[in-house]
């Protein structure tokens, strides 16, 4: 049985005018030890989705329909009591600009071993300390710097102690959202490392958010690509790279600058993202593809299997592959 | 391309030092050294890349060009003349020929102009034009960033445009003067690939048509590699190689370039592994660094050579120079 299994995703948010569909119809599971990258645009739903998968929406969000089925229970079924002990304690969020997520006036290692007490209450003070010490070596911060302030910390430290802080209860899972995207190059490559370390020595299974692909690309087993609030493509991340077949994919990859190689010319792709409000009813990408027909535009895409660990939503690419 | 080799800007040893501000808890203020003692030539017509991490200076080369700081010793020459004691009407002159598109779209625009004002603005302040012929060259310009036709932009206003529609505004509204130089300060940092890419052929583009000299800020080096001719890498307000893109990137002399390449992740899988491994495991710790700016973290250094001395700029031919003991 897989860790996590998510059937038919859909996620809605109210605003002014109506309702934004920012995730629809996402399904996909993620077996334990596993990491599974979402890439995607600004805008695509991948944050929505991480935040859903620990119901931590906004309160004009919501899940309007599917399932979340985490080590056997529905997510969706729980009641806040119960959500609370699910989070941190099995699920556990590395979030965006994580260096805003640390307390400014409280030194780290007592935000960390707050964190471990709320949820252990039988737990000692000392003994909490010194988990947190062990978690500092492991993630590779000076066990003397437990007692600093957040800002005695440069940025990559911080990023650090956050990480300690989502091991801190050992989940099973660990959503990161755009980890290291605040960071350096040579900061960003040591934190990839050491989260990809970590997850292999405890089997944690992590789902890593970017809109950066070649950072999702190193990190991730599965990698998923999102596109104005669905998936479009699923699949084994050197699958999806050697031979991806969506054009959304095709075109994300071909609109990179690339370090190796023959130098291209980077081919944009044209046009602005749909507006969710009021999607088209075919797909998503009809106005922006090169390959679509028209009846793209009426007909929904459909799910079509390249190979048992690879699948792309098109309707036309199936079509054109023979399969 | 380049096609005569004549420089158009120059800095010279430049010195920019700027003051800390005392905090109501340690109130004594203290010295950052931004740029110690650069010195770059830019050349006619080329597309010129700094590459750089967050606080390595980048950001303050491109204000100095434009005159927006002042170094504290130093000269900066545009076409031989010195620029940094330019005052009234020729300063205003200077500020024709050079210009600056910004990092972030969402602040470098007046929320209450409309694209018209905004892009028209400089013809306007330099007095260039009549009513009719200030709208004229106003479309044509924003036609030529790609927003088309023109009609459709130019009576919103920023919140009615997307990321990459505003910064193809700020673009346009640096080019209306046909500037000889454009400093382009991580001009998609804050955009999406696949419209990063729009703006990386834009500039292309600009270049190709009117042969404008751009010195193209950036982080990533794989961005530097696509637009680049040449590229300096900046590193704590040092100079540490400058050479042909190719060069710098297939053939790296400086420890600290190769540790950025060895860094990036690739997209291409198969040659993830570390290259170079010029980057040191654990961080020499050094009370005051009287050397190399990379010493500390260097695999590469000698103790009492790179701890001791600054590495002068070294030729290695083909222009490619590095200020390494080692390259």
């Amino acid at each position: 049985m897989p860790l996590l299994e998510v059937k038919d995703l859909n996620i809605h948010y109210h605003v002014q005018g109506g309702i934004l569909k920012a995730v629809e119809g996402i399904s996909f599971s993620l077996e334990k030890g596993r990491s599974l990258g979402f890439v995607g645009e600004s805008g695509c739903g991948k944050t929505t989705l991480g935040m859903a998968l620990m119901r931590l929406l906004p309160s004009n969000g919501f899940i309007s329909d599917g399932q979340i089925i985490f080590d056997g229970e529905d997510i969706r079924k729980k009641n806040e009591e119960e959500m609370r002990k699910v989070r941190w304690q099995k699920i556990s969020m590395i979030f965006q600009a994580a260096m805003n997520a640390l307390n400014p006036v409280q030194r780290v290692g007592n935000q960390i071993v707050e964190a471990i007490t709320t949820h252990s209450p039988l737990l000692k003070k000392d003994e909490a300390f010194k988990m947190v010490k062990n978690l500092f070596q492991l993630v590779g911060i000076p066990g003397d710097r437990i007692k600093d302030y957040p800002h005695q910390y440069s940025g990559g430290m911080k990023q650090r102690a956050v990480i300690a802080m989502a091991l801190a209860c050992k989940p099973k899972l660990i959503i990161a959202d755009e980890p290291t995207t605040a960071l350096d190059v040579i900061v960003q490559d040591q934190i990839l490392q050491e989260i990809k370390g970590l997850q292999e020595e405890f089997q944690i299974s992590i789902i890593f958010i970017s809109h950066d692909i070649s950072v999702v690309a190193n990190v991730s087993h599965e990698i998923g690509i999102m596109y104005a609030g669905e998936l479009v493509e699923y699949g084994n991340t050197e699958e999806v790279f050697e031979s991806p077949r969506h054009p959304y994919t095709k075109a994300l990859l071909s609109s990179y600058p690339t370090l190796n190689g023959e130098k291209n010319m980077l081919t944009p792709i044209p046009g602005e993202t749909p507006n969710l409000m009021n999607p088209q009813t075919g797909c998503r990408f009809f106005d922006r593809c090169p390959n679509a027909i028209s009846s793209c535009k009426i007909n929904p895409a459909e799910w079509v299997t390249i190979s048992p660990t690879h699948k792309v939503l098109c309707y036309q690419c199936g079509r054109d592959c023979g399969i | 391309m380049v096609n005569n080799s004549e420089a158009i800007l120059k800095l010279h040893y430049i010195f920019k030092k700027y003051k800390t501000r005392g905090t109501f808890f340690g109130p004594q203020s203290k010295d950052v050294i931004a740029l110690n003692s650069i010195s770059l030539k830019i050349l006619k017509g080329e597309i010129f890349g700094l590459v750089g991490e967050s606080g390595s200076g980048k950001t303050t080369v491109g204000r100095l060009i434009v005159k927006l700081e002042k170094p504290e010793k130093g000269e900066i020459y545009l076409d031989g003349q010195e620029i940094l004691s330019l005052r009234g009407d020729q300063l205003k002159g200077f500020r024709r020929r050079v210009q600056m598109i910004f990092q972030d779209p969402y602040q470098s625009l007046n929320p209450q102009l409309s694209v018209l004002d905004a892009v028209s603005e400089p013809l306007i302040i330099h007095k260039i034009g009549n009513n009719h012929t200030i709208e004229e060259i106003t479309r044509k310009t924003i036609s030529s960033v790609g927003l088309s036709p023109p009609d459709d932009f130019i009576n919103r206003y920023p919140h009615q445009l997307s990321g990459g529609q505003r910064q193809r505004v700020a673009i346009a509204r640096a080019m209306i003067l046909k500037p000889e130089i454009v400093v382009a300060d991580e001009p998609t940092s804050m955009l999406d690939a696949s419209i990063s890419a729009q703006i990386f052929n834009i500039l292309l583009q600009m270049r190709e048509a009117s042969n404008i000299t751009f010195l193209f800020i950036t982080h990533s080096l794989a961005a530097a590699r696509y637009l680049c001719d040449r590229i300096a890498v900046i590193y704590k307000g040092n100079l540490m190689e400058i050479g042909p893109a190719e060069e710098i990137l297939h053939n790296p002399k400086h420890p600290y370039t190769q540790a950025l390449i060895d860094a990036l992740p690739k997209l291409d899988l198969s040659s993830s592994k570390k290259y170079y491994n010029s980057l040191r495991k654990e961080e020499r710790i050094v009370k005051e660094n009287a050397g190399c700016p990379f010493f500390s973290r260097c695999n590469v250094s000698d103790e009492t050579k790179c701890g001791q001395n600054i590495p002068p700029m070294k030729e290695l031919g083909k222009s490619h120079s590095a200020a390494c003991f080692y390259a």
